[in-house]
């Protein structure tokens, strides 16, 4: 209980580490959203009301603390303020249009990778000296390149050039959004390529984790015991090595599972997807504080309830950090 | 394999011939396809007082201006929701007699209630008055007759009173907050309908109510959502129809080997300058500056870095073909020459350990970049040295407002007319203390003729005087220098002829191609006919 309490404490104190780093950072950077805005809508609007418009965008010159203090009581109050970007679209709004596309995309995308690269390592540690070998060196090219890297290639190849799956939005044009098959259909066929390519760059971790651990735990007495028990191949494999080589994967699971949020913004600008990294690269073009503090803030937020969840999950498994 | 086409092309004659034999109906018109706005998706906000978040075409196609400007033939103003204007009291006021017999798509009438409706709205939230307007009051003398007092006199304002402003119903804005309304279902006068909106695509259909009879033609048009990125692929493989976009290689990857059918017009919105800053002590030096001017090779940079998508700029800055009245006679014919010797002779006088500047441009626009490395290798000819700097893009609008520079490019937008790109370049006013963020004039000139003639055209509606004001200022610009003009910023149209013709060309400027200007973009719709007819 007392470890509970005192890793509360600490997330809290995280938490609010966060919440003033992404009131501080947007107004470090150059320039102003407005004068952004006048330069991009060439002469559509007179200079002369540049200073009315800052009102309408609730852009004060109030000192940096007055604003401060207003920033975090309406943080208190639930309130995000309005895009400017997508003026007068409250940020909450925007925020809750584009984390499902990313928590779908992203979100399955992990999944299937831990899952499958998870199998895989286990495999591969199981059965060193044959063909899976090969795999090694290619997981670990696989995990050397970007992430955008594996995306442009897939475009290029299986978008561009053989025209076998869609290279961006998030559904086709033809279908209307609803609970259709078609629809979701759509969906499915839009996300293949965004979605193998994260699963294609972040499995190569999970390979080499698991079969590093995988390999250590082979050599453990409790396992030469399970085989010389005379146990099938497959119960040791899983039930003996595996489940205690797991241990340190759970945990990069639930830490990965906070980067879902956050961690995929160049895949989504490359599939021009939806999504909230989408959202976020549009609100620092143009310099849209609310909107960049939105979401950095359920970025943050995402990734320190995954540490919790991690760290919950520790003192689960493991009985030694209960001390 | 040339068999085989040949076969295939004379297939899809014969079945062109008997689709073509067919009695055509209007439904049967194929809808067209626009991409107006890089967007990753679309947020639902139809409200035209709004500047960013609204939807390209609520302006235009929806709702409509009392008086059409085109930008590509300065002083032609044509008759749109209000048949004329009339100025009085030096300026302060203005009265529209409006058309009669246009309705709302509600069956509403229009009458002079919402035009004074929509100008109130302004002075009750400024924030949404982009125009900048000072009014002080509107009256409606008649059902088709509306005042509007203004507190300074406002001649040169026309555009954004008349030319830029839509004019919404007041029977349904009344209820709403104009600041934060979204109008996810609007109702206007103009040409199209809102039909379908999704985060991904909206559609509008047309008006078959609309005052203009028998038009528009283009029966639906498709706005799906596409970012910088996917609108290449998307010209590059015909889903687009209409675009407004830079494509890098547009012989390759727009025109595809049929310049009939896969056209672009590039027209000048604008002109870009290099911009010395004038509070410095060397670059202050009017034969500096002309040096500088006669050395850099303004045709190369044309060709090298704009791609030859555009053309020099006129010495005066003012927009080539177009503006030819605005033009000061004896500089007609004048253009930029290259001219090494006489440069460094003018550079005589000068210290040369001095003569050392930084070029700042925003590395995103390429560009730009490749006419500052020009920029660089041309001056150090005539021993000047230029050390070219790229920033980010929000670093370079704030440190250029501040003048916080030495030299930069900058493009300025042309407006309704040469008075506004001059205005902005030069009225001294805009040229705030260093230090200070301005919004024009970014180079701080400040020269009391300029003031004067700039106050002059403001102060008339008579477009000879106004004509005289604007040959003035080119006359300063040419002999002056307060800025180097170097080639005409171009406004992005790529349009498809398969299947709509009509469209604006060098021959026929009716209005600005490009599909993200507005109102002109619904004025091009209006002129579209079927192709083949």
């Amino acid at each position: 209980m007392r470890f509970l309490t005192r890793r509360l404490g600490f997330y809290l104190l995280t938490a609010w580490a966060a919440v003033t780093l992404n009131f501080l950072i947007p107004r470090m950077m150059p320039g102003d959203p407005v004068d952004l805005l006048v330069a991009r809508l060439k002469g559509n609007v007179d200079p002369a009301a540049i200073e009315a418009m800052k009102r309408a965008f609730g852009i004060s010159d109030a000192g940096l603390w007055t604003q401060y203090v207003d920033y975090l009581g309406n943080l208190f109050r639930g309130e995000l303020g309005r895009s400017i970007t997508f003026f007068p679209t409250e940020v909450s709004t925007v925020v809750a249009d584009s984390l499902p596309w990313t928590i779908g995309l992203v979100g399955v995308a992990t999944l299937i990778s831990y899952v499958v690269g998870t199998s895989l390592g286990v495999l591969m540690a199981w059965k060193r000296g044959t063909w899976l070998d090969g795999v090694l060196p290619a997981a670990t090219f696989l995990h050397a390149v970007p992430y955008f890297w594996v995306a442009l290639v897939l475009v290029f190849v299986f978008g561009s050039t053989l025209q076998w799956f869609p290279g961006s939005r998030a559904y086709g044009l033809e279908v209307t959004p609803g609970f259709t098959w078609e629809f979701v259909a759509s969906v499915g066929y839009h996300a293949t390529l965004p979605a193998v390519t994260i699963v294609l760059a972040s499995m190569a971790d999970r390979i080499l984790g698991m079969r590093n651990v995988m390999v250590t735990t082979l050599g453990e007495d409790y396992v030469v015991m399970a085989e010389a028990k005379g146990l099938t191949s497959r119960r040791v494999m899983w039930a003996y090595a595996a489940r205690n080589a797991i241990l340190p994967n759970i945990t990069s699971f639930a830490l990965s599972l906070g980067f879902v949020v956050g961690g995929s913004v160049l895949t989504e600008i490359v599939f021009s997807y939806p999504g909230i990294g989408s959202m976020l690269l549009k609100g620092v073009e143009n310099e849209d504080f609310p909107l960049m503090q939105g979401i950095f803030l359920v970025i943050s937020l995402a990734v320190l309830v995954a540490n919790l969840l991690a760290d919950l999950a520790y003192v689960i498994l493991d009985p030694r950090t209960r001390q | 394999m040339k068999r085989f086409t040949l076969a295939v092309a004379l297939a899809l004659a014969v079945a062109g011939c008997s689709s073509s034999g067919a009695p055509k109906t209007a439904d049967a018109a194929p809808p067209l396809v626009m991409h107006a706005i890089d967007s990753g998706t679309f947020q639902e906000n139809f409200n035209p007082f709004h500047l960013e978040g609204v939807n390209f075409g609520t302006t235009g196609m929806i709702y409509e201006t009392l008086e059409y400007f085109n930008k590509l033939k300065p002083g032609e103003i044509k008759p749109w929701l209000a048949l004329g204007h009339e100025w009085s009291n030096e300026g302060k006021t203005l009265t529209f007699t409006l058309r009669q017999g246009v309705k709302w798509t509600d069956g509403k009438p229009f009458t002079a209630d919402d035009v004074a409706f929509t100008f109130t709205t302004m002075t009750r939230h400024p924030e949404l008055n982009k125009g900048a307007l000072e009014i002080s009051g509107t009256k409606v003398l008649a059902p088709d007759k509306v005042r509007i007092d203004f507190r300074t006199t406002s001649y040169a304002k026309l555009f954004n009173i008349s030319g830029n402003t839509g004019i919404v119903p007041k029977h349904l804005f009344e209820k709403e907050n104009p600041v934060t309304f979204t109008n996810p279902k609007p109702v206007g006068t103009g040409p199209y309908k809102l039909s379908k909106f999704s985060a991904q695509l909206y559609e509008m259909t047309k008006n078959s109510a609309y005052w203009q009879p028998g038009k528009p033609v283009v029966p639906t048009i498709r706005f799906p959502a596409y970012t910088a990125n996917a609108v290449q692929t998307g010209l590059q493989q015909g889903e687009i129809d209409w675009a407004g976009a830079f494509v890098p290689d547009i012989d390759k990857i727009y025109v595809q080997g049929k310049p009939e059918v896969n056209k672009y017009y590039f027209p000048p919105e604008g002109v870009v300058s290099l911009l010395p800053n004038l509070t410095h002590p060397v670059l202050s030096k009017p034969e500096v500056r002309q040096a500088i001017s006669l050395a850099i090779d303004r045709d190369k940079i044309v060709k090298v870095a704009e791609r030859g998508y555009t053309k020099v700029a006129h010495p005066t800055s003012i927009p080539m073909p177009g503006g030819e009245a605005f033009l000061p006679p004896e500089y007609k014919d004048a253009s930029f020459q290259v001219d090494v010797e006489k440069a460094k002779e003018l550079l005589k006088g000068v210290d040369p350990a001095q003569l050392t500047f930084t070029l700042l441009v925003p590395s995103p626009f390429t560009d730009w970049v490749n006419a500052a490395q020009l920029i660089r290798e041309d001056l150090a000819k005539v021993g000047i040295t230029v050390e070219t700097r790229g920033v980010a893009f929000q670093d370079w609008v704030s440190k250029v407002g501040k003048g916080d520079f030495e030299l930069s490019i900058r493009a300025t937008p042309a407006g309704a007319s040469p008075y506004f790109q001059m205005r902005s370049l030069l009225f001294s006013e805009l040229a705030k203390p260093v230090g200070t963020a301005a919004t024009g004039n970014y180079q701080r000139w400040k020269d009391e003729t300029t003031d004067k003639l700039i106050n002059d055209y403001a102060a008339t509606e008579n477009l000879a005087e106004q004509q005289r004001a604007t040959q003035e200022l080119g006359r300063i610009m040419v002999e002056k220098l307060p800025v180097l003009p170097l080639f005409y910023s171009p406004a992005w149209a790529q349009f498809r002829t398969n299947k709509y013709v009509g469209w604006p060309s060098e021959q026929d400027p009716y209005a600005m191609p490009s599909p993200y200007t507005s109102p002109d973009a619904a004025v091009v719709l209006l002129n579209l006919r079927p192709a083949g007819t």
